[in-house]
């Protein structure tokens, strides 16, 4: 099933922001892909069915897939299919294609963050934050620097907060944490499951925006899933519908870049008549689950 | 006073320090009271209990300084706690990595499923025969006694340790390049490997000792019972920590994580390994406090029994108390249990 493609649904549209790498594979490619759980048994469930995308490699920049769709209908699987992650990995059936190569294991090229954090509650924040660089074998001095550096990009306290353990920190900074460990590694892809869901909305807003900076720093593709259709809005260059369970990508909207904090653009009238537009698919999808 | 009475019916409503001391106190307290009034009275006929049965409070303490001088009381703890200690380091040293092991590789898991059950539910007083018959009378049948006891519960509290840490921290782990590397593997391995030969072959030189040098014979089958100690060592501990070492995800996170929970297992059950260790020295031991309990019953005075009891339970105590501070010390991102 082709996925309806919807460009200039929204005022504040435009086409791909850069030209891919020309003769390129592209960066992420889904063909056909489902996923079934319990194959064989009374508990068989079809997570996805038949969801095809392509992300292409852009020149010098990457995109921002904003994932949205009801609870259940398999916004984790997706991601979980291009880190890696059993048992989502592997799919039942179809391709998930990574630079043209079929996924074989999760790897520090495919950076993930969690909803939970996954801080290692072992580690202070800065010897959470080279985790990656230790199992490289990067030696210590080296890492410690590096890692000092990202504490600070993440805006957290070098002096104050680089030697506390996770549990001293609210969950915002944990995120932080989360966000720095996996940025040090440069990855091409990160992908991020409800990173900012159990977090309050103020700073939720401060996270966007951090992101959002790093984001151009880093250059990375990122897929990003989320409940909050605003923040899907704002953040993404490119915004897929999931239908219902078992999902399948049913819309695709191009959306504009955030060039604002997110506080002032979210204010105004196109961007807020895009998200009405997005919530009311949303919820004629609810409506129809039950 | 009504204030007081109403913290009392509060529930979860935590004491401060002085005030649960004193609870603790009023515990003890009342305990004695009760003892005396049981045991007061000049004569027996006077006393609720005759004392026979239960001596009194006085004449229990006055028994203190006969304990503690002629029957050598600290040395008999001392006794016991060092065989308790060489069998549960023995358990510890198998059942910690095999655990974290069967718990990381499932399949090895389910392969030592069926001796973990068995050994979990040997009853504690078939060990005694059957460890006196394999090991005789000595040393080695107390340590292999508490070894026995104790291997299957370390194997499988650890196992469980590691079993609890979520899984979102591996595949965080796996995300961020965790991985194997055999290199690191062989050289931590191959410490871990020296230092068990290093102390399986001095746990033998000290248990066995070695015949003189005009017994030849015995003497050449001593020596080779030392280089195999030595080797069986060796290969124990490289196998064991090996695939622990090498594999940065059991190395770097399911381990650490699951470390304070290990040890926090190993002090429950060191605790009931202290209390086990009197089964055993009950039979042919000459010290240990089991020996003293077993003497002071057959001889008397029996106001020994009572006195060992308090000691054991003061010092088991102390144990404890000297272990929940370790891992305060060691693991301070994680709150060790107030009890
Ligand atoms: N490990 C699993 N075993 C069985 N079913 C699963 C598993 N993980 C997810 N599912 C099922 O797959 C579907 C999609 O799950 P998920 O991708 O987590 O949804 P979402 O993230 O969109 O809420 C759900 O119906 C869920 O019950
Ligand atoms: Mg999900």
């Amino acid at each position: 099933m082709a996925a309806a493609v919807e460009t200039n649904a929204c005022s504040i549209t435009d086409a791909p922001k850069a030209p891919a790498k020309p003769g390129a594979p592209p960066i992420v490619e889904f063909k056909a892909v489902t996923k079934k759980f319990g194959v064989g048994t009374s508990r068989e469930v079809t997570a996805i069915k038949d969801v095809t995308f392509t992300v292409e490699d852009l020149e010098n920049v990457g995109e921002f897939v904003a994932i949205l769709g009801p609870s259940g209908c398999g916004k984790s699987t997706i991601l979980r299919l291009i880190a890696g992650h059993a048992p989502q990995f592997p799919a039942t059936s179809g391709e998930v294609l990574y630079h043209g190569q079929p996924v074989i294991a999760p790897g520090p090229d495919r950076g993930m963050v969690f909803q939970d954090y996954a801080c290692f509650d072992n580690r202070t924040v800065i010897d959470n934050v080279a985790f990656g660089l230790e199992c490289r074998g990067v030696p210590k001095r080296e890492r410690t620097e590096a890692a000092l550096e990202w504490v600070r990009k993440v805006r957290l306290d070098p002096a104050r907060d680089a030697y506390k353990y996770p549990h001293q920190l609210s969950g915002g900074m944990r995120q932080r944490v989360a966000i720095a460990r996996t940025l040090i590694l440069k990855p091409q892809v990160i992908l991020m499951d409800e990173p900012f869901g159990a977090l309050d909305p103020a700073t939720r807003h401060n996270m966007q925006d951090l992101l959002v900076e790093l984001w151009r720093e880093v250059q990375a593709t990122v897929f990003f899933v989320t409940h909050d259709v605003a923040e899907s809005v704002y953040l993404g260059d490119r915004v897929y519908i999931l239908s219902n369970a078992p999902g399948t990508i049913l819309h695709q909207f191009h959306v504009l870049a955030p060039d604002r904090p997110a506080r002032q653009m979210m204010r105004e009238k196109p961007f807020q008549d895009t998200v009405f537009r997005i919530r009311d698919i949303l919820d004629a999808l609810e409506e129809g689950k039950d | 006073m009504r204030e007081y009475f109403k913290r009392w019916v509060t529930i979860r409503e935590r004491p401060g320090w002085l005030e649960g001391a004193n609870a603790s106190i009023l515990c003890i307290a009342l305990v004695l009271a009760v003892w005396y009034v049981l045991t007061a009275g000049e004569h027996a006929e006077d006393r609720i209990i005759d004392p026979i049965t239960l001596p009194s409070v006085g004449d229990t303490l006055e028994k203190f300084p006969d304990l503690w001088f002629d029957r050598a009381v600290a040395r008999s703890a001392a006794w016991s706690l060092g065989r308790v200690l060489g069998g549960f380091t023995l358990a510890a040293a198998i059942g910690v990595p095999l655990g974290v092991l069967a718990a990381s590789f499932l399949r090895l898991g389910a392969f030592l499923k069926p001796i973990s059950i068995f050994g979990r539910n040997i009853p504690i007083a078939a060990l005694i025969p059957l460890t006196l018959m394999w090991f005789g009378l000595g040393e080695t049948q107390k340590v292999m006694f508490i070894f026995l006891a104790s291997v299957a519960f370390v194997f499988f509290d650890s196992s469980g340790a590691v079993q609890g840490v979520p899984n979102s921290y591996l595949d965080a782990a796996y995300t961020l390049g965790a991985k194997y590397s055999a290199r690191k593997g062989l050289i931590g391995a191959a410490w871990v490997g020296l230092t068990y030969a290093a102390v399986l072959t001095l746990a033998y030189y000290f248990l066995s000792r070695a015949p003189g040098p005009n017994d030849v014979e015995l003497r050449a089958s001593w020596i080779r019972w030392f280089w195999g100690m030595g080797f069986f060592g060796f290969a124990l501990g490289f196998a064991l920590w090996f695939p622990i070492l090498a594999f940065q995800p059991i190395r770097k996170v399911l381990l650490p994580l699951a470390l304070p929970d290990i040890v926090n297992s190993l002090r429950l059950l060191f605790g009931l390994a202290f209390g086990y260790i009197m089964l055993a020295e009950v039979i042919n031991a000459e010290y240990g406090l089991g020996a003293i309990i077993n003497l002071s019953q057959r001889q008397g005075p029996r106001e020994h029994i009572y006195l060992s009891l308090i000691l054991i339970a003061l010092l088991a105590f102390a144990i404890d108390r000297g272990i929940i501070a370790l891992q305060r010390r060691l693991f301070p991102y994680r709150q060790v249990g107030e009890h």
